[in-house]
């Protein structure tokens, strides 16, 4: 175990680029998000169509296939990405598929009546979603939104396949140099752990504010 | 003047025709009463009015704005948006937004859609919650009013655009009857005022009976009888206007 400490730099530091890809992942995934649901609800044949393909495929497809088409297909295009750039790129898409899902359950929880009273008085379809049926929706979707990001959390692990130097792969680094397997994975494993509690707890408290509000 | 015109409108749900040919006119500062067993179609007929359902046949003309079936979509959204300014509409379910404040809910559209600014929004917003009774209510949430004072304030909200229109669509069917009272109270007041052209879609027959101008009683998607109420409720002309009113009177 001391090895693992006599380390801890470089195991934070693949802690630190963890949980960089999976907070630029969430955050490009809920524009994803936000426009596919947006399209699935709204749109007309072709772009439901198009966004019910995208959501089928990213779900249909294991996360590490979707990795190393962005980073060694796109390549046979003239594509070459840095693995952290394609990390990320993929990842966003890939969350971008289920926050779609959470985001348009939570807009069809809202009930008919918000939208039709927002119509009867004026406005139109566009500003009624977006001044009273995305703030409730909103508080609906946050629950399965941060479960969703925890998921995200342990899901960046896959792209040590393609040499990002996360926590898995700085393990691995690490187990390459001391030939000792244990500790380095008992280690990380410790500290995803520690990181999806905390995101877990910040979640619970949000819930229970949310729930307070009106 | 005319306020409401419609031509010939059927609404058809599926295989189901709700509306079968409806032919209105309403002259501005009538109040006209709706009646008739559920499924008459008298809530569609009220929505059609506001384009909340879109027209299988016919027409609407609200103050010579003129909605047709099958209009062409620019055209279409252009009138269907100046006839919802013109006509304001309470719901059975209040429909307030629960994430506004009583005051929020009331001035939302004035910011939104008359892009007025704030204070004056606000100012012309706490003059409708006074005309409801409700001023000292500007901050609280729709879960924290009851039944009643939720419906008044959604009437405040329809009251706040301005309309020349005003559509109630079973005002009092989702209050405790103790809470009926209330909301007929603001109606009534509404209904003496000036101008104010009214559609009521109610169950409640003393407020059709004293506050109308007219009564219309539907069944199965036509208007079967139309009347003054004295003549409607002493003297119903149709068979079908009789039985409904003895299967009232029982209760």
């Amino acid at each position: 175990m001391e090895l693992v400490f006599e380390n801890w730099e470089l195991l934070f530091q693949g802690a630190y680029y963890t949980l960089y890809i999976a907070v630029i992942s969430m955050f490009f995934g809920l524009f994803i998000g936000i426009a596919v649901a947006l399209a699935r609800l709204k749109g007309n044949r072709p772009v439901r169509w198009a966004a019910r393909v995208y959501v089928s495929v990213i779900r249909g497809t294991p996360a590490l296939v979707q990795i190393v088409i962005v980073y060694y297909g796109l390549v046979d295009y003239g594509i070459t990405l840095g693995p952290l750039t394609a990390a990320c790129i993929a990842l966003s898409v890939n969350i971008g598929a289920y926050l779609s899902e959470a985001i348009r359950g939570a807009i069809l929880s809202i009930p008919k009546g918000q939208t039709e009273a927002a119509l009867a008085t004026g406005m139109t379809s566009w500003q009624a979603m977006r001044r009273i049926v995305l703030p409730q929706a909103a508080r609906v979707a946050i629950p399965p939104m941060g479960n969703t990001f925890i998921g995200m959390l342990k899901e960046t692990s896959l792209v040590s396949f393609i040499a990002v130097p996360e926590l898995l792969r700085s393990a691995q680094l690490l187990i390459a140099r001391y030939y000792v397997n244990m500790p380095f994975y008992i280690g990380i494993a410790i500290m995803y752990w520690v990181m999806s509690t905390v995101f877990s707890a910040i979640l619970e408290a949000v819930e229970k504010r949310l729930s307070k509000a009106y | 003047m005319t306020m409401i015109v419609t031509k010939e409108l059927s609404k058809t749900y599926h295989d189901n025709e709700v509306l079968k040919g409806i032919d209105l006119e309403v002259r501005q500062g009538e109040i006209v009463v709706l009646l008739g067993p559920s499924g008459s179609g008298k809530s569609t007929l009220l929505r059609c009015l506001n384009g909340l359902e879109t027209l299988t046949k016919g027409a609407i003309e609200i103050n010579g704005v003129r909605l047709e079936a099958g209009m062409k979509n620019r055209a279409f959204k252009n009138n269907l948006l100046n006839i919802r300014k013109q006509t304001g509409m309470v719901f059975q379910q209040f429909n307030l937004y629960p994430h506004k404040t009583a005051l929020g809910n009331v001035i939302e559209s004035l910011l939104i859609v008359k892009k007025m600014p704030r204070a004056q929004a606000e100012q012309l917003g706490m003059k409708m919650l006074e005309r409801v009774g409700l001023a000292d209510k500007r901050d609280a949430y729709p879960s924290k009013l009851s039944g009643g004072q939720q419906q008044r304030v959604a009437i405040a909200r329809a009251l706040a655009m301005e309309p020349d229109i005003l559509l109630f669509d079973e005002p009092t069917s989702a209050l405790d009857p103790e809470l009926v009272g209330e909301v007929l109270d603001v109606m009534r007041m509404l209904a003496r005022e000036e101008g104010m052209t009214m559609l009521v879609v109610t169950h409640e027959m003393s407020f059709a009976r004293n506050v109308a101008n007219r009564v219309l009683f539907m069944d199965g998607g036509v208007i079967v009888e139309e009347n003054d109420p004295e003549t409607f409720f002493g003297q119903p002309k149709t068979e079908r206007a009789q039985r409904f009113l003895n299967k009232i009177n029982q209760h």
